[in-house]
């Protein structure tokens, strides 16, 4: 949390970011001792148009919050990013037409959004570094600055999990319906940030729930 | 609920979610329309519930919870399932509250649930009548289901209506002895009423029969009114069973007429008021032995560990409570061997089945193993043993699928060596006590613990005799069977701190059973082995050591006590196991105790400790 703060600092000082986002780092941190019923989180899941942030585009960002150990079903938010490039193959993973894509909003009305959600919270995503280089690069077209903030990966803590446990880690073990399954989370229908990101907010309270009392921030970096 | 549009930092995308589609297939929310709907979804937390969590009134926040996924159980104050919930159905502790108090609902499945805060749901029950109808008639719901998974306590102040048969075989006055007696054998009851002028004038039962004809010399042909029962005490429907069986026990009858108006109504017999007392232990066993089939038996043992959990927080103690699971895997066993028989027919020669271990022993909990053998008599030709052989199996198999495992030793009916006449049994016997390695006795100690069943009792007393007449008289094999006690230490450590497993599946736990149970269950049968006693129960054993002698008074109480105290923690910990819906276990987590608890597990692993010092001294000394 200290370098966070520290890497806050000194882009500050080289080039401060745009007053929203300005505005996003200013609320404190959470420190690292919060019991994590207490801490807000905001799961949020990318869809974009490859997997190499010098290939791809965002396509859709969407979200939700948890409070105090709670999904906040009306925090949902879902945005579909117009591209100038077209979407070619990956339309049929993300089941997004151009067509549909033409009638969404540009990248910094949904990163606006956001971040407005995600003041004094810790982000949560399953595999985050695809989606934090992701949204680290629209960050710095928009606000002139990368996202900076705290984040747990799901899909780093059930592989700590795994391993702690010393089982065999086979291919698909992390995915994120895999992980669900182990917490006897019902089946979702994948490829929708909204529904994917509600998925990981699901999953983590079981990660949570199934280590026990106690657990604090800390646990989950 | 109206403004929750403005509320809601979302963009209306919760839609996406199809939370809705999920509530538009529950009751009763199905009765909302689209927007009303919507409205509530966006109303809606979402948790994760693992398994063993708990809901009690006191805990915050309140509201509607509806299972997403996962399942819920419902208990009251005194442990007793009140309803089990599965995916769609919803609770409000709050709103169980008003109905019965303390009500606790427990996580018994891993569980996604959706929450309705309470004024949203106050809200909601206030602006639609369908759904607040559907909430108040909860409680008329949970009486129904509770009765569906457990005999209500009270079963026995239902009315007699409910039990009592009222399709009645009735005769005139003048009909013949011997008409009577044909009527009653074509349609197989044990007793007919004799009714003049829609009165009743007397009842005929198969008693009479014998005792009033046939002893007594009287000819058939006489009228039914010359030896029926004159004026046959009766009792109205609207009685309850309870006061049914007061009377049929104070005069010692076993068919009571039940009236209606004066009219004759009905009958009820033992039988039926047997029937109606489903959750008594005693009855549970005359029910098992009624049973025309495995499936039958299988699902009446179903509900055993719900049983466990009633009669244990009613207070009845452990030892009680394992006399009443062993008698009933008695009842199970024996009805299945009658089973077997009736598909193979008799048996060729006299033979007995044998329960081993903790069956002998009347110790059992929930989750044993199968321990059984048989033993035939010596004239067997054999060509005979098959069938005994595929009894075996036919009961084994019979035995797991009521929920006894196979045994993973293989001490079982079905295994050859523990199928055996009586002679080659005592031969097995003579040679264990000759060469006594120290694996062998391990694995036949439990052999010395052995109950007949079933059949021939006096083959298995034969057996037990030679048994203790070859372990008593051999120091050699006593010394083994010692190095076996001393061979499992109680779980204490420097300064009397528990020793628990540090990893694994059962991290800061102790298997309650092999480090606590076994070695007092060990002690008191090698004191009683190496002194002839023929007892098989610890504490008989305990009790019968002390009286001849072979050990103090103070001893073999200590010893009792610790066994009691710890089979209690035992119980108690497969209690809460099954309260969680969890699979029952024997590792007992010390920290989970109270304090006072845990300091008696202290004192009682600690007079474990002292005795198995004694032996030591006893049947080792030289012996390192």
């Amino acid at each position: 949390m200290w370098r966070l703060q520290a890497r806050r600092w000194l882009q500050t000082r080289r080039t401060p970011p745009a007053p929203e986002l300005a505005a996003l780092w200013a609320g404190p941190l959470p420190k690292p001792g919060t019991a994590v019923e207490d801490l807000k989180f905001l799961v949020c899941d990318a869809e974009m148009s490859a997997l190499e942030v010098a290939e791809g585009e965002l396509l859709s960002l969407g979200w939700v919050v948890i409070e105090a150990g709670e999904i906040v079903l009306a925090s949902a938010q879902h945005h579909l990013i117009r591209n100038e490039r077209s979407v070619g193959q990956s339309a049929v993973i993300h089941q997004l037409r151009d067509c549909e894509l033409s009638a969404a909003g540009d990248t910094e009305t949904a990163l606006r959004a956001l971040i407005t959600a995600a003041r004094e919270a810790v982000w949560v995503f399953h595999h985050a570094s695809l989606d934090v280089a992701f949204l680290d690069r629209a960050c710095q077209q928009v606000f002139g600055a990368p996202l900076l903030v705290p984040v747990v990966d799901t899909l780093l803590l059930e592989h700590r999990l795994l391993e702690r446990r010393q089982q065999t880690i086979g291919p698909g073990d992390l995915r994120l319906q895999a992980c669900r399954d182990r917490y006897h989370l019902p089946p979702h229908d994948a490829h929708n940030a909204l529904v994917d990101a509600m998925a990981t907010a699901e999953l983590l309270l079981g990660h949570v729930g199934r280590r026990g009392r106690g657990l604090v921030l800390r646990d989950l970096l | 609920m109206d403004d929750s549009e403005e509320m809601a930092p979302g963009n209306g995308a919760t839609e996406m979610l199809a939370v809705a589609e999920f509530l538009r297939g529950s009751l009763p929310f199905n009765e909302l329309d689209d927007a009303d709907l919507n409205r509530m979804v966006a109303c809606l937390r979402a948790s994760y519930q693992p398994r063993g969590a708990r809901f009690e009134s006191a805990e915050a926040p309140a509201g509607l919870r509806v299972l997403r996924s996962g399942a819920v159980d419902i208990r009251d104050a005194d442990n007793k399932l009140l309803d089990r919930l599965g995916e769609g159905e919803s609770f409000s502790i709050a709103g169980l509250n008003t109905e019965q108090k303390n009500v606790v609902a427990t996580v018994i499945e891993d569980a996604l649930i959706y929450r309705l805060p309470e004024s949203d749901y106050q809200a909601l029950r206030r602006s639609h009548r369908a759904v607040d109808r559907y909430f108040t008639g909860q409680r008329s719901r949970r009486l129904r289901r509770a009765a569906r998974y457990q005999a209500e306590p009270n079963a026995m102040a239902a009315e007699l209506a409910t039990v009592m048969a009222k399709d009645l075989l009735t005769i005139a006055p003048e009909a013949t002895v011997q008409a009577a007696a044909a009527a009653m054998a074509a349609r197989r009851v044990s007793s007919t009423f004799v009714v003049d002028q829609g009165k009743l004038r007397g009842i005929l039962t198969d008693r009479d029969l014998r005792v009033r004809v046939l002893a007594a010399g009287v000819s058939p042909s006489v009228a039914v009114s010359e030896v029926m029962t004159p004026q046959p005490r009766s009792i109205d429907a609207g009685q309850s069973i309870f006061a049914a069986t007061l009377m049929m026990t104070q005069s010692g009858i076993h068919h009571l007429p039940v009236t209606r108006d004066g009219e004759l109504a009905g009958v009820v017999t033992t039988s039926d008021l047997i029937v109606a007392r489903q959750d008594d232990p005693v009855y549970l066993v005359q029910r098992i032995s009624r049973q025309q089939d495995v499936d039958g038996i299988r699902q009446l043992v179903a509900g055993i560990s719900n049983l466990m959990v009633q009669w244990f927080s009613s207070g009845m103690s452990a030892q009680q409570i394992s006399q009443i699971l062993t008698a009933i895997s008695d009842a199970i066993a024996v009805r299945l061997i009658q089973l077997a028989e009736a598909e193979l027919g008799p048996a060729p020669k006299p033979w007995a089945w044998i329960g081993f271990g903790s069956q002998a022993r009347a110790e059992q909990l929930l989750g044993a193993d199968q321990d059984n053998g048989i033993v035939i008599d010596d004239n067997v030709e054999p060509g005979e043993l098959d069938w005994y052989s595929k009894l075996a199996t036919r009961v084994s198999d019979g035995l797991a699928m009521c929920g006894y495992k196979y045994c993973p030793g293989e001490i079982m009916a079905t295994t050859e060596s523990w199928r055996q006449p009586l002679a080659t049994w005592q031969s097995t016997v003579r040679r264990w006590a000759r060469a006594p390695t120290n694996d062998a006795v391990m694995r036949v100690s439990i052999f010395f613990d052995l109950r007949c069943l079933y059949g021939e009792a006096d083959l298995v007393a034969r057996l037990q005799k030679v048994m203790l007449e070859q372990a008593s008289s051999n120091t050699i094999f006593l010394a083994a069977l010692a190095a076996n006690v001393l061979d499992t230490r109680p779980p204490l450590g420097i300064f009397r701190r528990f020793v628990v497993d540090r990893n694994g599946d059962h991290r800061d736990s102790l298997d309650i059973k092999k480090r606590g149970i076994l070695p007092v269950t060990e002690i008191a049968r090698l004191h009683a082995l190496a002194h002839s006693l023929p007892a098989v129960n610890t504490e008989e054993r305990l009790a019968g050591l002390a009286k001849q002698g072979f050990m103090t008074m103070a001893d073999s109480r200590n010893l009792a006590d610790a066994l009691h105290f710890i089979q209690g923690v035992r119980i108690r910990h497969q209690c809460d196991q099954v309260m969680a819906g969890a699979p029952v276990d024997n590792y007992v987590n010390p920290r989970t105790l109270p304090r006072l608890a845990r300091e008696q597990l202290r004192d009682a692993f600690t007079i474990i400790d002292e005795a198995q010092s004694a032996i030591r001294q006893t049947y080792r000394a030289g012996m390192g």
